[in-house]
């Protein structure tokens, strides 16, 4: 009766390797069928400039808008004598 | 002026035992004319018929000691039934619960002073409290506790649940990235089966104990360090020792940090531990999408019994990679694993009532468990070491203890130790590909016990 113990060990592990060797394998096969077939549209360096441009500009802007907003909220401030 | 309150306490009882006596008969002869008159009565009244006898102040006095825990905790009585209906020894209704209320008190500190696991042992422990209530049987089939355990524990669906949440918290990207660190989470596995020899050849040949094989396959499956299998797998096979198990497992999670660093540094040399692994590449959304539908349709095919388990644990991380339901993969994050993770620390907790804690097995069962959670750390790290003899590309050993499934707390013991000998080597999301992995390989040992035993 010991010897089930044994004989359920072997068994054990072997289905635990037997499954994720073939699932390393099978995953490997569908990771290398994805990438040729499906390939995630990679990011260039000409696109990344094009992508980043506009939002340069619109930070350019903003900041602008900023200085403007705080110059004259001082001036505002000035007039009213509180500085 | 003590002595003063004592007296008039006393006077007082007198008067009212003796006011108590006077009104009594008067009460009965009450009860007696109404009685007569209800029976008189040609229709159906609702009026219920007075079972409460009326007795001296003393005697309600008397009577009312009788029910306190005080009573039930000195003197136990012929006839108290465990939570299975089964006669009560004197020392499991006395001694046994006062012992118990200390273990549960010994959790609460590791729980909240030490933070082992709070999420569930602390619920667990306050179960365990509940349980061992006298006179209430609170872990009887119309308690609490039982209601709970019969709802979802018995039945396996909680573990299940669980599950899903963990496989909607679970990111296969690295084990992806590096599909042969798998093999690791497999080796981890042998914790299991070994201990499983272990504990069967224990019982066979030594007189203490005497465990059934679906017993030591049971306490043998705490070496996968992942208490919802656990609990899942002691359910089915041997629910008399889901206590002790479940307290076992989640303590030894907990101590991972503890337990794992001393066999990792006695498997490896210096340099092995300073082995550095490749940036692991960019996983595509599609690959992490179509994963756990691969994995599934393997378990389909290969070992439907471990379905229940693996199932939820692909249908928790298909949501949430999915990203369309990004709702419903935050409730099983967030809200229904804290819920039902509340139920089952309580459903677990009523199994740890003294007659079924406090027997031999629950010590065999403990030190059982921290030799599979060894024997697992161990064979995942020389397995890592296999691994290096057959391949160019070096993995370094430490990652191989991360095998076992306690996400992730053994992935960050794996970085922690390897930082140790170089501050720059960054193991963490390398040790999380073992790990999630071990989570996999619990899944088809309990999947590979339940086809055997059912």
């Amino acid at each position: 009766m010991f010897f089930e113990s044994i004989k359920i060990m072997f068994l054990g592990m072997g289905t635990v390797f037997l499954f994720l060797t073939t699932m390393v394998y099978m995953t490997k096969i569908m990771s290398k069928l994805i990438l040729r077939y499906f390939p995630e549209a990679s990011k260039t360096p000409a696109s990344a400039s094009q992508s980043i441009a506009p939002t340069q500009k619109i930070n350019e802007n903003a900041k602008i808008a900023a200085i403007l907003a705080a110059l004259q909220h001082h001036h505002a401030l000035e007039q009213e004598g509180k500085i | 002026m003590k002595k003063v309150l004592f007296s008039l306490l006393l006077m007082f009882t007198i008067s009212l035992s003796s006011m108590a006596s006077d009104t009594s008969a008067d009460t009965a002869v009450q009860i007696t004319t109404d009685t007569t008159v209800s029976a008189e009565a040609p229709h159906k009244s609702t009026y219920r018929e007075e079972t409460y006898q009326p007795m001296d102040f003393k005697d309600m006095m008397i009577n009312f000691y009788h029910t306190t825990g005080i009573n039930a905790l000195i003197h136990p009585k012929e006839g108290v039934v465990t939570s299975q209906g089964k006669p009560m020894s004197a020392f499991h209704q006395t001694w046994g619960r006062v012992i118990m209320f200390g273990v549960t008190f010994l959790l609460f500190y590791l729980a909240i002073a030490k933070g082992f696991e709070p999420l569930l042992l602390l619920p667990i422990a306050f179960g365990g409290l509940l349980a061992n209530v006298p006179i209430a049987n609170i872990a009887g089939p119309h308690g609490l506790l039982g209601i709970i355990y019969n709802m979802g524990i018995a039945n396996e669906l909680f573990p299940l649940l669980i599950f899903m949440g963990v496989g909607a918290m679970t990111d296969f990207g690295p084990l992806l990235a590096n599909p042969r660190t798998a093999l690791l989470g497999g080796a981890a596995q042998f914790g299991i089966f070994g201990t499983l020899v272990g504990a069967y050849a224990l019982s066979q040949f030594t007189p203490w104990f005497d465990f059934t094989l679906q017993q030591s396959a049971a306490i043998s499956i705490i070496g996968g360090a992942d208490g919802p299998t656990s609990i899942f797998i002691a359910t089915s096979l041997a629910p008399e020792l889901l206590g002790a198990i479940a307290v076992a497992s989640y303590s030894y999670m907990a101590l991972v940090p503890i337990i794992q660093p001393p066999i990792m540094r006695a498997l490896t040399t210096p340099e092995e531990r300073k082995i550095r692994m490749r940036t692991l590449r960019h996983v595509s959304r599609l690959e992490k999408l179509l994963f756990p539908l691969l994995v599934f349709s393997m378990i389909i095919l290969l070992l439907p019994d471990a379905a229940p388990l693996v199932g939820a644990f692909a249908l928790g991380n298909y949501f949430k990679e999915s990203g369309v339901v990004d709702r419903l993969s935050d409730t099983m994050q967030h809200a229904l694993i804290n819920i039902v993770t509340i139920f089952l620390g309580l459903g677990v907790g009523s199994k740890l009532a003294s007659d079924q804690f406090l027997v031999i097995d629950t010590l065999a069962i403990l030190v059982l468990g921290l030799v599979a959670f060894s024997v697992g750390t161990a064979a995942g790290v020389l397995m890592a070491k296999v691994m290096n003899m057959f391949s160019d590309e070096k993995i370094n050993p430490l990652i191989g203890s991360a095998g076992v499934s306690a996400v992730p707390m053994a992935a960050r013991v794996s970085h922690k130790e390897g930082t140790k000998d170089d501050p720059t080597n960054m193991l963490l999301m390398h040790a999380m590909g073992p790990n999630v992995a071990g989570v996999i390989g619990s899944a088809i040992a309990a999947g590979v016990m339940i086809a055997l035993f059912k």
